[in-house]
């Protein structure tokens, strides 16, 4: 049987270079051809410049949950900012650069000296064959793409196919240079001998099935937001969570909805939760430091019981912290984050797929159970690609809520009922019948202000209980359990961006011979205790792996499951390094072992 | 304006039955202290809404926190009691999910300029078709009694025992440069002046700003008092021209006499509206696109 | 006595990684590079004919792993092609603009195969066999059963054909003036030795001079050979073995000095400071000739490159060989050269 293909390839550049550009046509063709496809750009913080690019693309035949902790191709467009990467290939990888650069460079300027001795050089006249093939240099990424093409036999027709797909906007004759250039070094490629080991199997690609599309987190979280029919959205910019509001900003008007970038992330929060509360499907996103302005706000939808949609990616941080790195430190926010008992839904999907579904569900679970519903991703996962298989098989509910009426006029409508699931009837302006006020004061079934102990006592109750029925909401898993079954030595529960990376580590202590499993968690609170705990009654030792110093995530279980568990904290700005993991679940396993011994000695003794 | 005869309640009650206007009233009683300017804002709006025939369930009032913030409470129309500084963005959001309802913000000087002060420049910009109305007693009076942003200069209050030092702003300066397209300034004193504006405010299509001068009965017995506010406003002059934002500002800028009117007022894209091009605009856009990706398929074969 | 002086190793054959082996051991401290035009680490190329028998992936023929170089500290530079030698600044220019400053140098570049002028248009229709890549096409090239034109046969193209003829190939030699090179054959010797050549189950093609090579038509062998008496004939590929030229084209403006190769002392040294050469390259200074000559085979070549790292690193040894050079009829009436042995 051929081998799995499972390929991580790089491209360094400096901003200008077309690094990102060049493997964002990479990434769309490879899944025009049939692969499943991850991929994460590293971009300079700064907009202006020469900063550093890096655009790390992964192609598989089978699902993989994340990036590779290493690279089995490196492109240096750019070879001072390529050769601090150099070390990320592993033996017998290959490292494509400019063998005839423009200028001289000084002594150990150029990436041949920096090449490790495992490493396959292809020494390429890049912008030789890039002025060959236009009459200018400013092809040189796309001869690059061109040669890696060629030098692995990938299909030539996607390639064009993808590059036109790029183009399609800009002058016809943009498109012709770009396939030229392609051309180029698609030739070139096919001409140089393979010497490194890296295998792209164009025969087990997948041939057919439902329709493919290549999306980032954020991509995904905007198309749930279409598909469960979005209608208003106030947002204001702030890195990783723009680009849902951009990408929503162009869709959303096409099918009616509206869009309004507010004066702050007050002001966002404040129209969303307005718009909940007119019977809007309504939306904002954002980041950490919005998401602090936001807490009182979304006090006030606990409160209200209004609907309402808050995704919010997180950065690195406290403050300003770091833009444009990753970090999962913004858990505590989400889920206690406020003043008073204000319980609400967090959502954090693992992946693109589950931006998408959890996005649009969130609008169901904010309608069903009258209360702000928060789907947390981070960095990572907002700009990471993925290829999403859209099968049809994901029919999301239009608006339907329990429309209750009051027969008597007046103001006698009992929105705040309190009823056996905790969950009222609920009126939006403009429908008769239902006149209410809706107030953030303590109030009585009718709405009116009331701070009576009896009342305050039992509309507590019913704002938290009415939420356990979130965690039986059909059509996402809030929890699963992947890798080896039953007794196992260690487990590793997981959430967000960093679950991928945590079942890629068990899956590799699996082939060493640990028995391990991952648990996804994807609701954060509600916290699906149940599931949570049972897994962790099967592991020796439950590990916790997560993009933050404090261990967040870990304090949370810990906190309601009773029960230790084991923090491994990765908070450099980097997504989590699987190795890491990996050395964390070796060191876990043998603790198990060296426990084992100890328990059995004092019975020798 | 102010009527010769006096006026009883009982001889009214059918007239007032008949009128429609109870519909707008829920049954609680205000929380206001007697004599407080609120009754008599509450009554206009009530008159104005009546005048209008707008219906209680197409009326949505948004408040954020203050006195004048419990005023949803006392209508029996939908009613949205947000948080401190919050009545604008709020009821811009209300107004965007539905173009169709009437939405009146409301709330006071600490609520609108204090701590929601970067909100009203933009639902302004915007705008929003909505009807602000703030009610402005130049003191915080649900936390009784503490200086605000429109309290005068040499105001002693329990936070500023030896004076306020601080100057006040001009709220009708503000939103003409803000440029709010309807700016209007009425007295809590002037009952009948009041509805009439608060009817033209709302007949607005675009963001209108009614500014209220009212007493806090209870904690100011010096400065804004009924006796003192009598003595200080009049009518803008009757050649006032409300097109002319000079002019507006000119009298805005007048504080020692009050001026109740209509400042300034013009006829500009609402947000709604500006919403509908936009989506007529996108709707466009895909067939623009569409063209030209047909141009292109048709010159590919040669 | 610690160092930061930096050898640059020229060449990344059995001389340079001799030599850079003998000088890390000698001077721990110092910085070592070598310079290769090709793009793999340092293999056998001895080993080569085993393509034949099926050893296809270049990790096999590795004379050490790549872990070799990292705990030797030795960097080795690939696909890096030399362009001009500065002995007055000590600068290597790289194809690649980049420059590199040395303390001491070692030439070890070897040579390259010997194309007669009159080939020169046809060869693009030749298969050389000199590196791993090269190696492979000549054996994908030839058919299963299929036939080896050798123009020439020096006695690397001979080693290749032993393994050739034992993987159920045919071999035919042209032969010429340069067959059995480097080995001197007296005329009256000749017939014994190509006796001793279709024993071993080559066929001699003794028809002069090539006239010109054509592609074979898609259904026949891939090659037709012309010779200038008029007779052809045919096979997979057509492979020069006509001996070697030292690769000394980027010595040029050098200044150092050349007859055919690098002129260098019996102690390997050239005429410009902190310069020595080996292996194939160098002629050196023979007393016994008085002339400055090669020296060929594994043994030498690996003896040369111990020599200049002894020497680089301080000794004033002279190279001196111990091999005989003759080339014999074994007693099975078979050709063996000393130059097909190596360890």
């Amino acid at each position: 049987m051929a081998k799995q293909t499972d390929i991580q390839i790089s491209i360094c550049g400096s901003a200008g270079d077309g690094t990102i550009a060049v493997g964002d046509i990479f990434k769309r063709a490879m899944a025009r051809a049939g692969y499943r496809v991850i991929a994460f750009d590293h971009y300079p913080a700064e907009i202006r410049g020469f900063g550093k690019c890096i655009s790390r693309t992964r192609i598989s035949t089978n699902q993989v949950y994340s990036m590779k902790s290493y690279s089995d191709v490196l492109v240096s467009l750019n070879d001072l900012h390529a050769i601090p990467h150099v070390g990320e290939v592993r033996d017998y990888g290959a490292i494509i650069y400019d063998s005839a650069p423009m200028s001289a460079v000084a002594e150990g300027a150029h990436i041949s000296g920096h090449l490790m001795p495992g490493h396959l050089p292809y020494a390429l006249p890049i912008r030789e064959l890039s002025e060959l093939a236009t009459g200018a240099n400013r092809s040189r990424n796309i001869v690059a793409l061109g040669f890696i093409a060629g030098l692995y036999q990938l299909p030539q027709q996607a390639f064009h196919q993808a590059i036109a797909a790029k183009f399609e906007t800009k002058a016809p004759a943009v498109a012709d240079t770009a396939l030229a250039a392609f051309d180029s070094g698609f030739k070139s490629g096919s001409s140089t001998y393979k010497f490194d080991d890296v295998q792209i199997d164009h025969s087990r690609a997948r041939k057919n099935g439902g329709e493919v599309r290549m999306m980032t987190g954020n991509g995904a979280i905007a198309h749930g937001c279409l598909e469960a029919g979005i209608e208003t959205f106030f947002g204001y910019p702030i890195t990783p969570a723009t680009g849902i509001m951009e990408r929503l900003a162009v869709e959303m008007p096409r099918r009616g909805g509206r869009l309004v970038q507010t004066e702050d992330e007050i002001a966002a929060i404040s129209a969303t939760i307005g718009a909940g509360y007119a019977g809007a499907r309504a939306a904002t996103a954002t980041s950490g430091p919005g998401l602090a302005l936001m807490a009182e706000m979304l006090g006030l939808g606990v409160m209200a019981e209004v609907p309402a949609v808050v995704f919010v990616s997180q950065r690195g941080g406290p403050s300003t912290g770091m833009p444009t790195k990753t970090e999962q430190s913004d858990l505590n926010l989400a889920v206690w984050g406020g003043h008073g008992d204000a319980r609400r839904i967090v959502l954090a999907p693992t992946n693109v797929e589950g931006c998408r579904r959890c996005a649009a569900r969130a609008f169901e679970m904010a309608e069903k159970f009258q209360v702000p519903v928060i789907v947390l991703i981070d960095l990572y996962l907002s700009n990471r690609y993925e290829t999403v298989f859209l099968q049809g098989e994901d029919n999301f509910l239009p608006k339907n809520w329990q429309r209750v009426g009051s027969s008597s006029p007046g103001d006698n409508y009992r929105r705040y009922e309190l009823t056996a699931d905790g969950l009222s009837p609920r009126c939006v302006p403009g429908e008769a019948g239902g006149i209410h006020t809706a107030t953030g004061l303590e109030h009585d079934e009718y709405g009116h202000p009331n701070d009576n102990p009896d009342v305050h006592s039992l509309m507590s109750k019913k704002r938290h209980e009415k939420l356990h029925d979130a965690m039986k909401y059909p059509g996402i898993n809030f929890t699963k359990r992947f890798g080896d079954k039953g007794k196992i030595d260690v487990g590793l529960l997981a959430w967000g961006s960093t679950f991928g990376e945590a079942l890629e580590a068990v899956l590799l202590a699996r082939e060493e011979g640990i028995r391990c499993a991952a648990m996804k968690v994807v609701m954060m609170s509600p916290l699906p205790t149940r599931p949570i705990l049972r897994f962790c009654n099967d592991c020796q030792q439950v590990l916790v792996p997560e993009l933050n110093y404090t261990g967040q995530f870990a304090n949370l279980v810990a906190g309601e499951l009773g029960r230790p568990v084991v923090r491994v904290s990765h908070a450099t700005g980097a997504p989590m390094d699987i190795n890491y993991l990996l050395t964390a679940i070796r060191n876990a396993a043998k603790k198990k072992l060296r426990s084992k011994t100890t328990t059995s000695n004092p019975a020798k003794a | 304006m102010i009527p010769e005869q006096p006026v009883y309640l009982e001889d009214k009650v059918d007239e007032i039955r008949q009128s429609g206007r109870l519909a707008y009233r829920s049954t609680a009683l205000p929380t206001w202290c007697p004599g407080c300017g609120y009754y008599s804002m509450t009554e206009g709006l009530v008159n104005a809404l009546t005048e209008l025939r707008i219906k209680t369930e197409d009326t949505v009032i948004v408040s954020g926190i203050g006195c004048a913030s419990r005023f949803p409470f006392f209508m029996d129309t939908y009613g949205f009691h947000t948080l401190h500084g919050r009545a604008l963005p709020v009821a811009t959001g209300v107004k965007v999910a539905n173009d169709k309802l009437t939405v009146v913000a409301v709330g006071g000087d600490g609520d609108g300029f204090a701590i929601g002060g970067g909100h009203i420049p933009h639902a302004a910009r915007r705008n929003v078709n909505i009807t602000y109305l703030l009610f402005d007693n130049g003191i915080y009076g649900l936390t009784k009694g503490q200086v605000s942003p429109t309290s005068a200069t040499g105001f002693i209050t329990p936070t500023s025992p030896f004076q306020n030092r601080d100057a006040p702003l001009n709220p009708l300066l503000m939103l003409l440069s803000y440029g709010a397209s309807w700016v209007g300034q009425a007295y809590a004193g002037w009952p009948h002046h009041l509805t009439q504006l608060i009817r033209q405010a709302l007949e607005h299509p675009g963001f209108s700003y009614l500014h209220v001068l009212s007493p806090c009965v209870t904690f100011d017995k010096t400065d804004r008092t009924y006796q003192n506010l009598d003595l200080a406003v009049r009518e803008l002059d009757a050649d006032h021209d409300s097109s002319d934002m000079a002019a507006a500002m000119r009298a805005a800028a007048d504080t020692s006499t009050p001026m109740l009117g209509l400042y300034y007022a013009e006829m500009r894209e609402t947000l709604g509206q500006a919403l509908d091009l936009i989506a007529a605009r996108a709707a466009g856009a895909q067939r623009i696109k569409r063209a030209t990706t047909r141009h292109r398929q048709r010159k590919a074969p040669a | 006595m610690p160092s930061s002086t930096h050898h640059v190793v020229l060449g990344n054959g059995i001389a340079g990684n001799h030599a850079a082996d003998v000088i890390r051991k000698r001077d721990p401290n110092s910085r070592i590079t070598i310079i290769s035009a090709g793009a793999l680490l340092f293999y056998n190329r001895y080993d080569l004919p085993d393509v034949f028998r099926g050893r296809h992936q270049w990790v096999d023929y590795l004379v050490h792993p790549p872990e070799y170089y990292e705990s030797q500290n030795i960097t080795l530079r690939r696909k890096t092609r030399v362009v001009e030698l500065d002995p007055q600044t000590q600068t290597l220019s790289l194809a690649h603009r980049e420059t590199l400053h040395y303390d001491k140098l070692l030439i070890a570049t070897g040579g390259h195969a010997y194309i007669p002028a009159r080939l020169l248009d046809d060869v693009g229709l030749m298969h050389s066999f000199h590196n791993f890549r090269v190696a492979m096409q000549v054996q994908n090239a030839v058919r299963k059963n299929g036939t080896v034109i050798m123009l020439g046969g020096d006695v690397m193209g001979l080693d290749l054909a032993r393994t050739i003829i034992a993987t159920g190939h045919r071999v035919i030699v042209a032969l010429d003036n340069r067959t059995f090179w480097p080995h001197e054959i007296a005329q009256s010797e000749r017939a014994r030795y190509l006796q001793a050549l279709e024993s071993m189950g080559l066929d001699i093609w003794d028809h002069g001079k090539v006239d010109h090579i054509e592609a074979g038509n898609s259904k026949g062998p891939a090659r037709q050979v012309f010779f200038e008496d008029g007779s052809e004939i045919r096979g997979d590929v057509v492979m020069p073995f006509f001996g070697l030229v030292p690769t000394v084209d980027f010595l040029a403006t050098s200044g150092i000095d050349m007859e055919r190769g690098i002129l260098v002392s019996p102690q390997l040294q050239t005429a410009r400071d902190n310069i020595w050469a080996a292996g194939d390259v160098c002629q050196i200074w023979s007393a016994t000739s008085n002339a400055y000559r090669f020296y060929y085979g594994y043994r030498n070549v690996k003896m040369m490159g111990e020599v200049a790292a002894y020497n680089m690193t301080g000794e004033q040894s002279a190279f001196e060989s111990t091999v005989d050079e003759a080339l014999e009829v074994t007693s099975k009436g078979l050709l063996h050269s000393p130059f097909w042995e190596y360890d």
